[in-house]
């Protein structure tokens, strides 16, 4: 979804503006098809397609804030992965592997927990996407970063939407 | 003939490297014997060893002509090879040598005590240094084998030492400090074990990673608002949960809106997006667009309104984009390009998403 990165250099561009372009541009994506496929100017009023419409909106948004980050921080990765087998789940069968990945990851994440027994610990998990298979220590190290991004995310979609 | 018997000696001791017993020794065992006693009342004692040993050491020259040339800072470094002919001498305590070696490193550490008296009085004054030099201690003794018996002597102090400072808990918050900055910045956590724990290396290694874990609760509670004021992990770390999903919901309902507010954006977004990667426009922007009111849906009457609004307002963004309507948007921008002839008004209606750069 948000394969072209418009910035060349990374380093230099902040986390904002990276995914503020890919959003935009998958924005843009999203409302030519649509319109593509219908010649007369539908309004997005059937509850239907406004649904379809929104959960495209917030993947989008969610892809291209974890493709700003980029891949070095874990829960970008899993949610990256999670999007992608996601998509490919109809026509692959890619998403079952994914999904075994995740059983094996499973049993290794019981003993984690059994160390850090903290029930709220464990609620962190499912809000951090990856966060089951990580201990506690990089689970708060993850939620802090992630909780960084979904401000900006935050700030830029209420501009966009303001204007 | 007892120029120092006045005073507290505080290491008296290194007066007597010569060998002159007798009288002499009776005197400095006596001192001694003060010394041992009179420590314990405070700090301002040991401030009252420091400046003594100089003066003493001094009025010891005077006597005997043997000791070493620089009193003052011999009389603190001078003091290691002086104990060792002590030692001799003073046959009636045996505890001597150890004593004076302490206090020699009281008086260098600002540590006082001897066996018997507690340095809680000496110790809430320099915690810190306490440690610091604590630790530097075994290095230095180490690195500086001057003889055996001073390396025994030091030995024995750093062991005694090691206990004391085992008890005192002011310096076990400062050795936890410590001991998670070494784990920061080195592969080995040094740690201090604290009374009534467990040395064992698991214990070690929990207690490293409780301090590890409280330090990234202590960064997520700056990052989430009124975390501050909530004390108790379980507390803060539910507030952190309440805040992560309330953000997650907020972008929910922020993609909600955007799908129900903008069906087509296409041209706008095409502009938008070539002028942002040009430039920063935000100062143009937010200093030329003011935020306009957006349609909410777009319904086929107002279309021909908001046509004629883009054509005469050079400010109103309409920003939404039909697809019958698009050449219809094209050509107004080009009149407004032309008209305003200048980049800046692409980026004026094209940038009306303010995003910032």
């Amino acid at each position: 979804m948000n394969s072209q990165h418009s910035s060349s250099r990374p380093n230099s561009s902040s986390l904002k503006s990276r995914f503020t372009l890919g959003f935009l541009r998958a924005l843009k994506r999203l409302n030519r098809q649509p319109s593509s496929s219908s010649s007369p100017p539908q309004t997005v009023s059937s509850p239907r397609e406004m649904c379809r419409r929104y959960l495209r909106i917030r993947i989008a948004a969610d892809a291209s804030m974890a493709s700003a980050v980029g891949s070095r921080r874990a829960w970008s990765r899993a949610l990256l992965l999670k999007i992608r087998s996601r998509q490919s789940r109809s026509s692959n069968s890619s998403a079952r592997r994914v999904s075994m990945k995740k059983k094996c990851l499973g049993e290794k994440i019981k003993k984690k927990k059994k160390l850090k027994c903290c029930k709220e610990i464990n609620k962190l998990r499912k809000f951090v996407p990856g966060g089951e298979a990580m201990d506690a220590c990089s689970l708060l190290d993850e939620a802090a970063h992630y909780i960084r991004c979904l401000n900006t995310q935050v700030k830029v979609m209420t501009r966009i939407a303001d204007n | 003939m007892d120029p120092t018997a006045g005073n507290v000696p505080g290491s008296a001791v290194p007066g007597p490297d010569h060998e002159e017993p007798g009288l002499e020794t009776l005197q400095f065992r006596e001192e001694i014997q003060r010394l041992i006693t009179v420590p314990p009342d405070n700090a301002s004692s040991f401030t009252a060893l420091l400046e003594l040993p100089p003066t003493q050491a001094m009025e010891l020259l005077h006597l005997s002509p043997e000791s070493e040339p620089n009193p003052a800072p011999a009389a603190v470094s001078g003091e290691p090879p002086l104990l060792k002919p002590c030692a001799h001498p003073f046959n009636s305590s045996l505890t001597f040598p150890s004593n004076a070696t302490l206090i020699e490193r009281a008086a260098k550490f600002s540590i006082f005590g001897g066996d018997q008296s507690p340095e809680t009085g000496a110790v809430p004054s320099n915690p810190g240094v306490n440690l610091e030099k604590v630790k530097s201690e075994p290095a230095e003794s180490d690195s500086n084998p001057n003889s055996s018996q001073e390396t025994k002597s030091n030995q024995r102090s750093s062991a005694k030492r090691k206990e004391r400072e085992k008890k005192v808990k002011v310096s076990m918050k400062k050795s936890k400090i410590e001991a998670k900055e070494d784990a920061d910045k080195i592969p080995y956590v040094h740690v201090r074990a604290r009374r009534g724990q467990a040395t064992d290396s698991h214990s070690l290694a929990e207690r490293a990673r409780r301090e590890k874990i409280n330090a990234r609760m202590k960064l997520l509670q700056e990052l989430v608002p009124g975390c501050n004021k909530i004390s108790g992990t379980a507390l803060v770390l539910d507030e952190i949960i309440n805040h992560v999903q309330s953000l997650q919901r907020q972008v929910e309902f922020l993609s909600m809106r955007l799908a129900t507010v903008d069906p087509r954006i296409d041209s706008n977004l095409d502009h938008l997006l070539a002028t942002e990667s040009l430039s920063l426009m935000q100062s143009n922007f937010s200093s030329m667009a003011p935020p306009i009111m957006w349609p909410e849906l777009p319904i086929n009457g107002n279309r021909q309104q908001y046509q004629q609004q883009w054509h005469f307002d050079a400010l109103h963004q309409p920003g939404w984009g039909r697809e019958e309507d698009n050449h219809i948007f094209i050509t107004p921008e080009a009149s407004l390009i032309s008209c305003n002839s200048s980049a800046n008004s692409a980026s004026l209606h094209t940038g009306h998403v303010k995003t910032e750069l």
